[in-house]
C-alpha cells in the first residue's frame, strides 16, 4: 500500500492535523474548545480514511461521529454549564503526581508501540515482500472502475464490497449491533431523566417518593391519577 | 546515551542496506505506507490515554476515550487496505469491524454522557476529582 | 362372545370405584350406589353366560380345550421377567424363558366359578341394597364389595399362579375390609385382624408352592405348567418328592384361605362383619377359592399320594370337628359358620379322594343353599331387629313366610335330602370316599363322613326348630343383658323382609333345590338310562377335560360320548398297592355281588343317617325340649368342649399369641435398657466431649486467630487504605500499569533479545 503523490502530500497533511488537533484537545481548557478540535481531529482522520480507499467508512464517521456524537458532546457541555468555571481560575489537569505518572507510563508506551510497529512491519515485510506487480495490478484494477458522472472520477468499489459483506456474513453482528443501539437509547432515557419525569411517569418507588414530598411539596401534583 | 537514541530514531525509518540515509527518508516521506498509518494510530492513541489520565473535567475524559477508539479505527482501515493488496479475501472485515466500533462507540457516548447528567444533577460538578464516594 | 369374558373382572372393578371415590363426594344417594353396584355385577353376569355358553355350546365351541383371553383377546405383558433356571424337576438345569401376562382364561372349570361367583354374587348384592339401608357407610360397602368381585374374579378367570394369588390377596383384603366393615366395634376390628392374619399363614404356603412350581416347570401358566406335570411319575405314599412339597405348600394355602384345621378359626368370628358379607364371602366364593385351586392344580396333587391322604383326613377331621361344634352354638351365624366350615371339609375329603368332579359340584350346590341360608339368617335378624340370638327366637315361621320356606328349602338340601341339591353332591363325596382307591382309609374318611352328615342335619334341625317353630321367646326378657343391653325392656315384634331382600332368596331356593340335577349320578343309571345323564350339561362331563387321569396320564378330550370313569382308576404302578388297602366299597360288593346294589345301599345308608339327624333333632327340640338340658348334663365334657369350640383359639392365644408378645416385651426390654443405655451413654460422653473443645476452641484457637487478625490490621491498613483512593483516573492509570505488565510479559523475550541488541553493540 505504497501511496505516491498528491496522496502522500494529502497523507502527510492530515496526519499532522489530526496529531495536533488530538493533542490540542486534550490539553484545551476551555471543554468546548476541547470539543471543537476533536471534531478536526475526527475529520482528519476521515480524509485518512478515504486516502486508504475506505470512503464509505469515511463518510460514516464524518456523519455519525462528528455529526451525532461530537453534537451530543456539545449539547451535553450545554447542560452542565461548564464555561463560567473554566475562564482562568480553575485547575484543568491533575494533580502533579497523577499526571506525572502518566506522562511517564505513556513516554514507556510511545516507544513500545513505536517499536512494535516497526518490528512488526519488518518482519511483514520479510513474510510477505512487497512485489512491485501489486502497485501495478492496482493501477489496472483502479482504471477498470466505472467512471462518474462528471468523468472526473471514478466510482469505487469500496462501498459495494462493504455493504455486500455486512449484509450478508456479518448480517448477525449488524443485528445485534442494532439491538445495541436500541438498548443504548432506552438505557440513556431512562438515566437522564428528573425527579419530576420520573414521578409523572410513575416510576419511583414509594418511600423514596415520600421523602422527595416532603422536601418539594409540588411533586404530589404531578403524580398520575390511579384509576 | 547516543547509542541508545539513534537505533531508537533508527525504528522509525525501517534501516535497509546499501542506501544512504537520507534518501531513505525521503523515500519513507514521500511513499507512506502502512507502518505510517499505524504509528499515526499509535501516537492518537497515546494522546488519548494521557488525557483520560490527567484531566479533570469529566466530559474531556469522554473525548479522549473518543481519540483512543478513533486510533484503533484507522488501524482497521490501514490493515484493511494493505491485506487488500496482498490479496486476501476478507480484506473487507476491517472496514466492518470499523462499522461496528463506531456504533458501539455511538451508543456508549450516548449512555455515558446520560450517566454524566444524572451524575451532575447529584452532585452538582463535572470535576472526577470531587465525585469519590469509593474512598476507603 | 366369550372374547369378551376381560370385562368380567372389569365391570364390578368398575363400579366399585366409582362407588368408592365418587360416592361419598359426590353424596350418591342409595339407589344410585346400589343400582351401580348390582348394574355392573349383572351386566358382568350377563356377560359370563354369554360367554359360557359360546365357550360350551356355542357355534364352534372352544370345549373342552381351554380359551385364554391372550389368543384373540385381552391380555398385556405383566411381568416380561427374563431367564430363570429351572432347578427341580425332571428338567433341572434347563433354562426357561419366565413371562408372565395378564390373561384370562376360559375353560370347564373357571366357567363354573365364573357363573357362580357372578350369579349368586348378583342375589347377594341385590339382598345387600335392601339389607345395608340406612348404614352411613353404604358407598363403602359397595366399593368394598365390588372390589371383593373383581379379586374373586381374577382369581378365578387368571391364566397362571400369579393372577390367582394376586386375587388370592384381593379377596384376603376385601374380607379384612369387610369384616371389620363396623369398624367402631372393637370386636369386628379384632375379627378381621384374626382374619387377615390367620390367612396370611396360609399365603405364606401358597407363596412357597408357587415358587417351587416356578423352580421346577419354568412359568406360571396353567397350561405349560400342567403339560409338563402330566409327564412326571406318580409319587407314591411314603415317597415325598418335589411335587409333594408343592402340594403341601398349595394345601397350606388352601387351609388358609377355606378355613380347614387348624386355621379354621378365623371363620366364625368373620361373622361380626355385616351378613351379605357372611353369605358372599364366607359361604359361596371366597373360601372355595381353596376348593378352586385344588381342583386347578389336581394334576399335581394326584402325583403325591401322601398330600392326596392328607388332604382328605384334613377335610374329614375338619368336618367332624365343626359339626360337633355347631351343635352347641346360640348365635345363628355362629351356626351357620361351623356349617360352612365342615362343609369346606366335605369338599375337601372329595378331593382328597380324587373325586375332584364332585369337589366343584358341592362348591357349587354350597353356595347355593348356604348363601340362601345365610341371607335368609341376614333376613331374620332384620326382621328381629339385629337380634341373633337364638334362644330368643321361636315360632317366626308365620311372621316372615318367605324367608321360612326358602329357609326351608335350604334346610332340606343341606340334610341331603333327596331331590334336593345337597343330596347329589353328600352322596357322591361319600360314596367316592368309601369305593376311592387314590388313598388308602378310605373307609375312615367314609365313616367320618357319614357321622358329619349325621351331625349336619342335627344341628341344622335345631337351627330351624328354634328359629321358626316351635314357641315363640322373643317376648321374653333377656336372662343376661349380654346382647341388647340398650334394647331394655322393648319386645320388637318380627317383620317379613321387604323385596329386595326375599326376592334372592327365592331364587337361590330355586337354584338349591333344582340345582343338583347336574350331577345325577351313575347310581340312578336304571332311571336316566346313562352314567351321566345330559351330555356336556352334566357336571362330570363338563369338568372332564380339567381332571387329569391317571391312567392315560393324559387330560382327557374326548366329547359327549366319552364316559367319565365312575371312580377313576388308579395309575398302574399302584395297582399292586390297591390289594394291600381295605377298599369298602369293595368289600360290600364282595358280599352283595352287583355293583348298582352296592351304590344304592350307601345312598340309603346317608339318606338313613339324614333321617336319622333330623329325627333326633326334631325330637330334643320339638318333641321334648328338656332333653337338650339333660343330655347336656350327661356328656358334660364333650358338650363343653364344643361349646367352648375346643379351646382351639384358647390354644393359639397361649402357644402363638402371648409367646410372641412376650418375646416382644423381651426385645422391647433388652433394646430399651442395653442398646437405649449405650446410646444414651454415648451421647452424654459426646457433650462432655463438645464441651472440653468448645472451651478449646473458645479460648485458645479464637485467641490466636485474633491476634493475628490485629497483627495484620495493624500492619496493612495504612497501606491499603491508601491504594482506595476512589479517584477514578487512579484507577485508570493502574489499569494502563497493568495493561503495559501484561504486554510486555506477552513480548517478554523480544524485549530480551532487543535489550540485548542494543548493549551489545
Amino acid at each position: 500500500m505504497r501511496l505516491s503523490g498528491y496522496e502522500a502530500l494529502f497523507f502527510w497533511i492530515f496526519a499532522l492535523a489530526a496529531i495536533f488537533a488530538g493533542l490540542l484537545t486534550v490539553m484545551a481548557r476551555n471543554a468546548v474548545h476541547s470539543a471543537l478540535f476533536l471534531i478536526s481531529s475526527l475529520v482528519s482522520v476521515a480524509a485518512l480514511f478515504v486516502l486508504a480507499g475506505a470512503e464509505f467508512i469515511a463518510g460514516v464517521q464524518v456523519l455519525v461521529y462528528v455529526g451525532g456524537v461530537m453534537v451530543l458532546f456539545l449539547f451535553v457541555i450545554m447542560l452542565v454549564n461548564v464555561g463560567a468555571e473554566e475562564r482562568g481560575r480553575d485547575e484543568i489537569f491533575n494533580k502533579q503526581k497523577q499526571v506525572g505518572a502518566s506522562l511517564i507510563f505513556c513516554f514507556l508506551l510511545v516507544a513500545g508501540v513505536l517499536y512494535a510497529v516497526s518490528q512488526g512491519y519488518k518482519g511483514m515485510q520479510a513474510r510477505n515482500p512487497p512485489n512491485a506487480d501489486a502497485a501495478v495490478q492496482q493501477a489496472l484494477r483502479d482504471r477498470s472502475l466505472a467512471v462518474g458522472a462528471t468523468r472526473s472520477s471514478r466510482i469505487t468499489l469500496d462501498t459495494e464490497k462493504v455493504g455486500s459483506s455486512l449484509y450478508r456474513y456479518a448480517s448477525l453482528p449488524f443485528e445485534i449491533a442494532s439491538i445495541l443501539l436500541l438498548v443504548a437509547i432506552i438505557g440513556s432515557v431512562m438515566l437522564a431523566r428528573t425527579l419530576r419525569q420520573e414521578v409523572s411517569a410513575d416510576d419511583v418507588d414509594p418511600e423514596t417518593l415520600q421523602e422527595e414530598k416532603a422536601l418539594d411539596p409540588e411533586l404530589a401534583k404531578l403524580e398520575p391519577k390511579s384509576d | 546515551m547516543l547509542n541508545l537514541l539513534i537505533p531508537t530514531l533508527a525504528f522509525l525509518f525501517q534501516e535497509e542496506a546499501g542506501r544512504g540515509r537520507l534518501s531513505q527518508t525521503w523515500d519513507a516521506a514521500a511513499h507512506p505506507d502502512l507502518a505510517k498509518f499505524l504509528v499515526i494510530g499509535a501516537l492518537l492513541f497515546i494522546i488519548g490515554v494521557a488525557g483520560v489520565l490527567t484531566r479533570r473535567n469529566i466530559i474531556v475524559i469522554f473525548m479522549s476515550i473518543e481519540l483512543i477508539l478513533n486510533a484503533a479505527n484507522l488501524n482497521f482501515i490501514a490493515f484493511s487496505r494493505y491485506l487488500q493488496e496482498m490479496g486476501s479475501v476478507n480484506a473487507v472485515a476491517g472496514q466492518i469491524f470499523t462499522v461496528f466500533v463506531i456504533v458501539v462507540a455511538a451508543a456508549e457516548a450516548a449512555i455515558g454522557l446520560g450517566i454524566v447528567i444524572a451524575l451532575y444533577r447529584n452532585k452538582e460538578t463535572i470535576w472526577v476529582d470531587e465525585i469519590d464516594l469509593l474512598k476507603w | 362372545m366369550y372374547k369378551y369374558i376381560w370385562l368380567v373382572p372389569l365391570l364390578p372393578l368398575i363400579g366399585a370405584a366409582i362407588n368408592g371415590l365418587l360416592g361419598r363426594r359426590f353424596r350418591f344417594s342409595e339407589q344410585l350406589i346400589g343400582g351401580i353396584a348390582v348394574g355392573s355385577v349383572a351386566l358382568a353376569f350377563l356377560i359370563s353366560v354369554a360367554a359360557v355358553y359360546s365357550y360350551g355350546f356355542g357355534g364352534h365351541p372352544h370345549w373342552p380345550n381351554a380359551y385364554l383371553t391372550s389368543q384373540d383377546g385381552f391380555s398385556f405383558d405383566w411381568i416380561p421377567g427374563g431367564a430363570v433356571s429351572v432347578n427341580h424337576g425332571t428338567e433341572a438345569g434347563r433354562f426357561a424363558l419366565l413371562n408372565i401376562e395378564w390373561s384370562y382364561q376360559l375353560d370347564p372349570l373357571s366357567s363354573i366359578f365364573m357363573l357362580i361367583v357372578t350369579g349368586v354374587g348378583l342375589c347377594i348384592f341385590v339382598f345387600a341394597t335392601g339389607y345395608m339401608h340406612g348404614e352411613t357407610g353404604f358407598y363403602r360397602f359397595f366399593a368394598y364389595m365390588g372390589l371383593f368381585m373383581f379379586a374373586m374374579l381374577v382369581l378365578v378367570m387368571g391364566s397362571n399362579f400369579l393372577m390367582m394369588f394376586v386375587g388370592w390377596e384381593g379377596v384376603g383384603l376385601c374380607s379384612y375390609l369387610l369384616i371389620g366393615y363396623y369398624f367402631d366395634k372393637q370386636e369386628a376390628a379384632n375379627a378381621s385382624r384374626k382374619a387377615f392374619i390367620t390367612n396370611r399363614v396360609g399365603d405364606f404356603g401358597f407363596a412357597l408352592a408357587i415358587f417351587g412350581i416356578i423352580a421346577t416347570f419354568g412359568s406360571a401358566q396353567y397350561t405349560e405348567v400342567f403339560n409338563q406335570a402330566k409327564s412326571y411319575d406318580i409319587e407314591l405314599l411314603g415317597h415325598w418328592g418335589v411335587l409333594s412339597w408343592i402340594a403341601l405348600g398349595l394345601f397350606i394355602g388352601a387351609c388358609g384361605k377355606s378355613a380347614q384345621l387348624p386355621l379354621h378359626v378365623w371363620l366364625p368370628d368373620a361373622m361380626a362383619g355385616p351378613t351379605p358379607v357372611s353369605a358372599l364371602i364366607h359361604a359361596a366364593t371366597m373360601v372355595t377359592a381353596g376348593l378352586y385351586m385344588v381342583t386347578r392344580t389336581n394334576v399335581i396333587f394326584q402325583h403325591s399320594q401322601t398330600m392326596l391322604l392328607v388332604v382328605a383326613l384334613v377335610g374329614a377331621g375338619t368336618a367332624i370337628f365343626a359339626a360337633i361344634i355347631g351343635i352347641t352354638q346360640n348365635d345363628i351365624k355362629k351356626v351357620l359358620a361351623y356349617s360352612t366350615v365342615s362343609q369346606l371339609g366335605f369338599m375337601f375329603m372329595a378331593a382328597g379322594v380324587g373325586a375332584f368332579v364332585i369337589s366343584i359340584f358341592h362348591v357349587m350346590t354350597h353356595a347355593f343353599f348356604k348363601a340362601l341360608m345365610f341371607l335368609g339368617a341376614g333376613s331374620v335378624i332384620h326382621g328381629m331387629h339385629h337380634e341373633q340370638d337364638m334362644r330368643r327366637m321361636g315360632g317366626l315361621k308365620k311372621y316372615m313366610p318367605y324367608t321360612y320356606w326358602t329357609f326351608f328349602a335350604g334346610w332340606l338340601a343341606i340334610c341331603g335330602i333327596i331331590p334336593f341339591s345337597g343330596f347329589w353332591s353328600k352322596d357322591e363325596i361319600l360314596w367316592n370316599a368309601a369305593s376311592t382307591t387314590y388313598i388308602p382309609l378310605g373307609w375312615l374318611v367314609w365313616l367320618i363322613g357319614t357321622i358329619a352328615a349325621t351331625c349336619t342335619a342335627f344341628y341344622m334341625t335345631r337351627l330351624m326348630a328354634m328359629t321358626f317353630w316351635g314357641k315363640e321367646r322373643f317376648h321374653e326378657k333377656p336372662e343376661h343383658h349380654e346382647i341388647h343391653g340398650d334394647h331394655g325392656n322393648a319386645v320388637h315384634v318380627p317383620h317379613e323382609s321387604p323385596r329386595s331382600m326375599w326376592v334372592p332368596l327365592v331364587v337361590l331356593a330355586v337354584l338349591a333345590t333344582i340345582g343338583g340335577f347336574i350331577g345325577i349320578g351313575a347310581a340312578f343309571k336304571p332311571i336316566t338310562g346313562t352314567d351321566h345323564p345330559g351330555g356336556r350339561l352334566h357336571i362330570a362331563n363338563w369338568l372332564r377335560p380339567v381332571i387329569w387321569d391317571p391312567v392315560t396320564r393324559e387330560f382327557p378330550t374326548g366329547g359327549e360320548h366319552g364316559l367319565v370313569a365312575e371312580h377313576p382308576a388308579p395309575a398302574t404302578e399302584t395297582a399292586h398297592a390297591e390289594s394291600h388297602w381295605f377298599n369298602l366299597a369293595h368289600a360290600v360288593d364282595n358280599v352283595v355281588r352287583d355293583h348298582w346294589v352296592t351304590e344304592v345301599l350307601f345312598i340309603i345308608i346317608s339318606l338313613l343317617v339324614a333321617g336319622i339327624g333330623i329325627g333326633l333333632g326334631w325330637l330334643f327340640y320339638v318333641k321334648s325340649p328338656n332333653l337338650p338340658g339333660i343330655w347336656a348334663q350327661r356328656l358334660r365334657p364333650l358338650y363343653s368342649a364344643s361349646y367352648n369350640k375346643f379351646w382351639v383359639d384358647e390354644f393359639y392365644g397361649w402357644a402363638i399369641t402371648r409367646r410372641v408378645m412376650d418375646a416382644a416385651r423381651g426385645v422391647y426390654a433388652f433394646d430399651s435398657r442395653l442398646v437405649d443405655g449405650i446410646v444414651n451413654g454415648l451421647a452424654t460422653l459426646s457433650r462432655g466431649v463438645s464441651r472440653v473443645v468448645g472451651g478449646i476452641d473458645k479460648y485458645l484457637v479464637d485467641g490466636i486467630v485474633n491476634a493475628i487478625a490485629a497483627f495484620i490490621k495493624r500492619l496493612m491498613s495504612p497501606l491499603l487504605r491508601a491504594a482506595q483512593t476512589g479517584f477514578t483516573q487512579n484507577y485508570a492509570l493502574v489499569m494502563v500499569l497493568g495493561l503495559m505488565i501484561a504486554v510486555a510479559l506477552f513480548f517478554a523475550r523480544d524485549i530480551a533479545t532487543m535489550l540485548q541488541k542494543m548493549f551489545a553493540s
